[in-house]
């Protein structure tokens, strides 16, 4: 007692800057006590909700497992059924867990097909789930929009595509790019449609995206492109362009052609890359009579379309650019003067090679 | 003497295990489960199944591993087959090479897999 007391008396006669410090010390002190306690309690609190949601998971799955497998033969709910629907209705009410039974729904959907995969889609709507989901859509907040939306795609829910096509023209990226994901899983070549009204840019990444969607959807029926081409949004005409290639579309040929001569750069690349891929061959007579107006990029990728489709005709066209002041030009001209008539290539090779060395 | 037939399911989503141990044990075989490959490894070496059901990718221990200590170390030929996603062709390939007998790309139908099984344990 005597020596806590000495210790106090010796700090307040102490300079001020020593007793500023253990000021300070008890402070920080105090605070870092405190936020280990806090620490201390959010672990814990952290691990019992983790083991809540691992008992509420091993409940749910095992509910839908035995759901799913006591179905009757004329596919109306047994009674065995209709219990785990009564008792798993009672929880969807509570959000934690009905977070815990769709992400359960989710984590069975996305592996499984068949019979089964559309079973789980018919419990997530007889759950009334579908409500919760459709009420994120009229969220404030762009992420839950967004999560409401890939729900609705991952149960394939059809029929509230007016309601989604709402974002169409959302100002966030990632709105957009799930309502487009949405339309085209559910809908294929049917829920390009989006795409007459869009507005906002396709990046590569949701080009990217969309073209993976309909090549696993098994539709065969392909949508007619040659509107899109037209399009006055040029993301759109690009992404256009990449089905012309993948879906081989010569049926707009026409609408093709005329693209050569769109204002932007980027689409006149893409549209001479696509016109080489279907081997529409008139298009080379128009772009070997303007070549030396189109851009480099223009030139490049008409040389490089000429490497499949040239003929023996070409060949003054080609000794025309052989000294194109640019390398990458000449070094393509030369190639395909090569595969015209490899004798007389060797010659023009001397010819330049003593060009070079002059 | 019992003739049940054993397969060990090698499976991280606990909800598939659970569904597919349900749909096979009904077919009347034995499910072993394990829920990494370190488990299925010691799951078969304990109980020398008659196949193997094995994703991928899986914590610990991946699906090539355990087709490589099946066919290298214990020198067995059960049949494998290999659950594998979108985007895993050029691993399905590597689990051919290593000894696979079948694979399924996921999602698949259990209906199908039933199928497969049965075609592999006749």
């Amino acid at each position: 007692m005597n020596e806590n007391l000495y210790l106090l008396e010796s700090l307040k006669h102490s300079s001020p800057i020593i007793q500023l410090a253990w000021g300070l010390s008890s402070i920080f002190f105090i605070i870092i006590l405190m936020l280990i306690m806090y620490l201390k309690y959010l672990r814990n609190h952290l691990r019992e909700n983790e083991k809540i949601k691992a008992k509420y998971q091993e409940d749910y799955e095992s509910y839908l497992v035995t759901y799913l497998y006591s179905g009757n033969e004329d596919d109306t709910f047994s009674s065995e059924q209709q219990l785990i629907i009564n008792e798993l209705k009672k929880c969807v009410a509570d959000p934690f867990k009905r977070k815990i039974i769709i992400s359960t729904l989710l984590k069975l959907r996305n592996e499984i097909s068949g019979e089964i995969a559309e079973s789980i889609d018919k419990l997530f709507i007889k759950l009334g789930l579908l409500r919760y989901s459709l009420a994120k859509l009229r969220n404030e907040k762009w992420d839950i929009i967004a999560i409401g939306i890939r729900e609705l795609t991952q149960f394939k829910i059809k029929g509230v595509h007016k309601i989604i096509m709402n974002n169409i023209n959302h100002p966030k990226r990632e709105v957009r790019k799930e309502m487009q994901l949405y339309l085209v899983h559910l809908y294929a070549f049917k829920g390009l449609d989006f795409l007459n009204v869009l507005e906002t840019s396709l990046s590569e990444w949701d080009q990217i995206q969309l073209l993976e969607v309909l090549q696993l959807n098994n539709d065969t029926e392909i949508a007619d492109i040659r509107p899109w081409l037209k399009s006055s949004n040029d993301s759109v005409v690009i992404f256009t362009l990449k089905l012309a290639k993948v879906y081989n579309q010569f049926e707009a040929k026409e609408e093709l052609i005329e693209l050569l001569n769109h204002k932007s750069e980027d689409v006149r690349v893409n549209v001479i890359s696509a016109l080489s891929h279907l081997n529409i061959v008139e298009a080379k007579n128009i772009l070997k009579n303007n070549f030396n107006e189109r851009s480099h990029e223009e030139q490049i990728a008409f040389l490089k379309m000429m490497e499949n489709v040239y003929e023996n005709s070409d060949k003054p066209f080609l000794l025309e650019h052989i000294h194109h002041k640019k390398f990458e030009i000449k070094l393509f001209v030369m190639g395909i003067l090569k595969n015209i008539n490899f004798e007389e290539y060797a010659l023009y090779e001397v010819e330049l090679k003593k060009m070079l060395t002059a | 003497m019992n003739n049940t037939k054993k397969i060990v399911l090698a499976e991280d989503n606990s909800v598939l295990s659970l569904l597919l141990k349900f749909r096979l044990e009904k077919e009347g075989y034995k499910l072993l489960i394990a829920v990494d490959g370190k488990q299925a490894i010691e799951l078969i070496e304990e109980h020398n199944p008659e196949l193997i059901l094995t994703d991928i990718m899986m914590p610990f221990v991946s699906g090539l591993e355990v087709i490589s200590h099946v066919r290298n170390k214990l020198n067995t030929q059960t049949p494998i087959v290999v659950f594998s996603s979108a985007g895993q062709e050029e691993i399905v390939l590597k689990a051919f090479d290593l000894g696979a007998t079948d694979f399924m790309s996921k999602p698949f139908s259990p209906h199908e897999l039933v199928i497969r099984v049965k075609r592999l344990l006749i």
